[in-house]
């Protein structure tokens, strides 16, 4: 089933999702990559239905594109995850709504701070040290609960997201084998191996 | 389960003696797993007048920004800050305007910020039923500002005590004549 | 022949220019000085206000509000001012547009607006009066000073034509070459508020016609940054701030001697 970690830590924001694409109990593909890079310094993972991500997510990827083309400057993440969770607000009161959750994962360069956001299809949004979505939820935040801190380098960072993968891993009874990981810092974002 | 159970949340306010306090809890759950432990629910309109908006969290989020949207026109076009009284006609208006024509905003809102508007407390989200027991167990007339700090916060922490939708951590505040004092507390984490 | 090109703003002359636009501009250099000057930690704006004397009623400008007297400076949103020269019933409708597009903006993005996005939109507006339609264009120019984190503090100014520019200190109005030249041997790179009140002030009563500053002549804005909060505060001077301020400076009216002394 899916799931989707994010953690923040000294300087970054470290961001995880299963690699599966399922259409009912079949998997179809086990190297789908549910990370977007939809800004110089902002990830985001999404997962919901099928076909709604990936519609949902590009439709993010090229606004926040056009704005960066438009002004020069790319978006903040709090002003790009206001106006994402304002979208899926929007579309809540629709005759269809996106179902796509979303973990926002950023690094702000006017203040050099480090930002995440948890964000349901429903249009809620809260910032968080950690988060998960999907079933990995269950196991993982209890273990961050725990093992979380937030001046972690980034190696006792990926330790963390590490301990959660393999707690999903042992006990869900569907759970995914790949993972993806990518991290944003103050250079950016890039791809991690596990 | 009812809308206002999803994200779950509490809020409460009570007058005192020319002074009134707001207090709400920080979680926000998905159901019965917790996913922050400081999601803002009480919001400052003007210096005196403080929203309370326990509820589906997306809405709570919404309509603060609706809210910030039309005040801050208010007072940008009228050069002076809106009254509690005004303010309470446009939480009204703005809760009764259906959204995209489907179905009403699904918000219970309590408006405080004025001594005048409640005689003694009012509560809201879902420790409600747990907040009148404390709240009339606690409250008496004509507390001054610390005795209603902490009545209002003992109020509160007993409560969301009861109520596993609510809870991890609370937040209070004391609104005076000329003078706003917000405090943290800590509360059960589980 | 000329005169075939002025009535619609839409068409050129065969000299390939906008009568209308440029005529609008014109009527900018006869209005009221408005002057700004970008520092290190602030920016500074004052305006020279046109519509006094003593019947006048301005007691909204002593209570209430944000300040000032509500002729020339406006809070556009709580990180911009505007200062603004020409058609005072133009300006303001560009002030209630200006307001709005900044609250829409915090609405979108939860966040201020930055100070160059204001004036875009403002300028998509104004250009939009010179193309479409036999309108009639802003006949303004407008002052904007702000702050946002992507910038830091900014000093931008629109003229009618839907241009934009950002500067270190510039002037519309009335003598506003004088002004600028002025500005031009005086600003230095450095410049903090304090330093950028005073150039201000010295350069207003310069280039003003009367020989003294007064409130009753002038209008005052400064934009800073909280020290507590960090978050821009926008402070536009009430008439007795003014006055006070002008005593500090060392530019107040001085008071007429006209006691009858024995």
């Amino acid at each position: 089933m899916e799931t989707s970690f994010a953690i923040t830590g000294k300087g970054y924001v470290l961001v995880a999702s299963d690699t599966t694409a399922a259409r009912s109990i079949v998997k179809m593909k086990t190297d789908e990559d549910k990370i977007k890079v939809i800004s110089p310094h902002l990830l985001m993972a999404y997962s919901g239905e099928p076909g709604d991500t990936i519609q949902f997510a590009e439709y993010v990827e090229r606004n926040l594109r056009l704005f960066h083309i438009r002004n020069n400057y790319a978006l903040r993440p709090s002003a790009a995850a206001s106006w994402i969770r304002r979208s899926l607000a929007q579309s809540l009161r629709s005759r269809k709504p996106y179902s796509v959750n979303l973990m926002l994962g950023g690094f702000d360069v006017t203040t050099d701070t480090p930002h995440l956001y948890w964000v349901d299809y429903l249009g809620t949004m809260t910032e968080v040290p950690f988060g998960a979505h999907g079933y990995g939820a269950y196991f993982g935040l209890s273990l961050l609960d725990r093992y979380h801190n937030p001046e972690a380098t980034l190696e006792e960072g990926i330790e963390t997201l590490k301990r959660c993968i393999n707690e999903v891993s042992k006990r869900l009874v569907v759970s995914p084998e790949k993972y993806k990981v990518k991290v944003v810092d103050k250079d950016g974002t890039r791809e991690i191996e596990l | 389960m009812s809308i206002m159970e999803y994200n779950g949340g509490s809020v409460v306010a009570m007058v005192g003696k020319d002074c009134v306090a707001i207090a709400s809890d920080l979680r926000l759950g998905n159901q019965a797993l917790g996913i922050s432990s400081n999601f803002q629910k009480i919001f400052p309109v003007t210096d005196r007048i403080f929203l309370g908006l326990p509820g589906l969290a997306t809405d709570v989020t919404t309509l603060r920004e609706t809210f910030r949207f039309r005040v801050n026109m208010y007072t940008i076009k009228e050069e002076r800050e809106i009254e509690p009284e005004t303010f309470a006609h446009l939480v009204s208006s703005t809760l009764y305007e259906p959204t995209g024509g489907f179905r009403p905003f699904i918000a219970a809102t309590d408006l405080i910020g004025c001594l005048n508007f409640a005689k003694d407390f009012v509560v809201a989200g879902t420790a409600s039923t747990k907040l009148y027991g404390t709240a009339e167990g606690l409250w008496e007339p004509d507390l001054d500002p610390e005795q209603l700090f902490e009545t209002i916060s003992q109020t509160m922490l007993n409560a969301v005590d009861r109520d596993a939708y609510s809870g991890w951590g609370v937040v209070v505040h004391v609104i005076e004549k000329d003078k706003v004092t917000t405090r943290t507390l800590k509360g059960r984490m589980d | 022949m000329s005169r075939r090109y002025d009535s619609r703003t839409t068409i050129f002359s065969p000299e390939g220019r906008l009568y209308q636009i440029e005529y609008a501009m014109e009527a900018i250099s006869h209005a009221g000085t408005v002057l700004g000057v970008l520092a290190k930690d602030g920016v500074v704006l004052a305006a020279e206000k046109k519509v006094t004397g003593k019947l006048l009623d301005l007691s909204g400008a002593k209570e209430g509000g944000y300040g000032g007297s509500g002729e020339k400076i406006f809070l556009l949103n709580s990180n911009v001012i505007g200062g603004v020269a020409g058609l005072t019933a133009d300006a303001n409708s560009l002030i209630n547009f200006a307001r709005s597009a900044a609250q829409q903006h915090l609405l979108q993005y939860n966040e201020d607006i930055p100070v160059e996005l204001l004036a875009q939109r403002l300028c998509d507006m104004k250009q939009g009066y010179t193309q479409y339609g036999g309108l009639r264009p802003f006949g303004v120019s407008l002052l904007y000073a702000g702050y946002d984190s992507h910038y830091q503090f900014q000093l931008y100014h629109s003229d009618p034509s839907g241009n934009y520019s950002g500067w270190k200190a510039t002037c519309i109005g009335a003598n506003n070459g004088t002004a600028q030249s002025l500005l031009k041997q005086e600003y230095k790179d450095d410049i903090e508020v304090k330093a950028a009140i005073s150039l201000v002030l010295k350069t207003m009563s310069k280039t003003m016609d009367s020989t003294t500053l007064g409130s009753e002549k002038l209008e005052f804005a400064v934009i800073t940054l909280d020290p507590e909060t960090k978050l821009p505060k926008a402070k536009i001077y009430r008439p007795d701030e003014i006055d006070k301020l002008l005593e500090a400076e060392g530019l107040a009216k001085k008071e007429d001697d006209n006691a009858m002394r024995t």
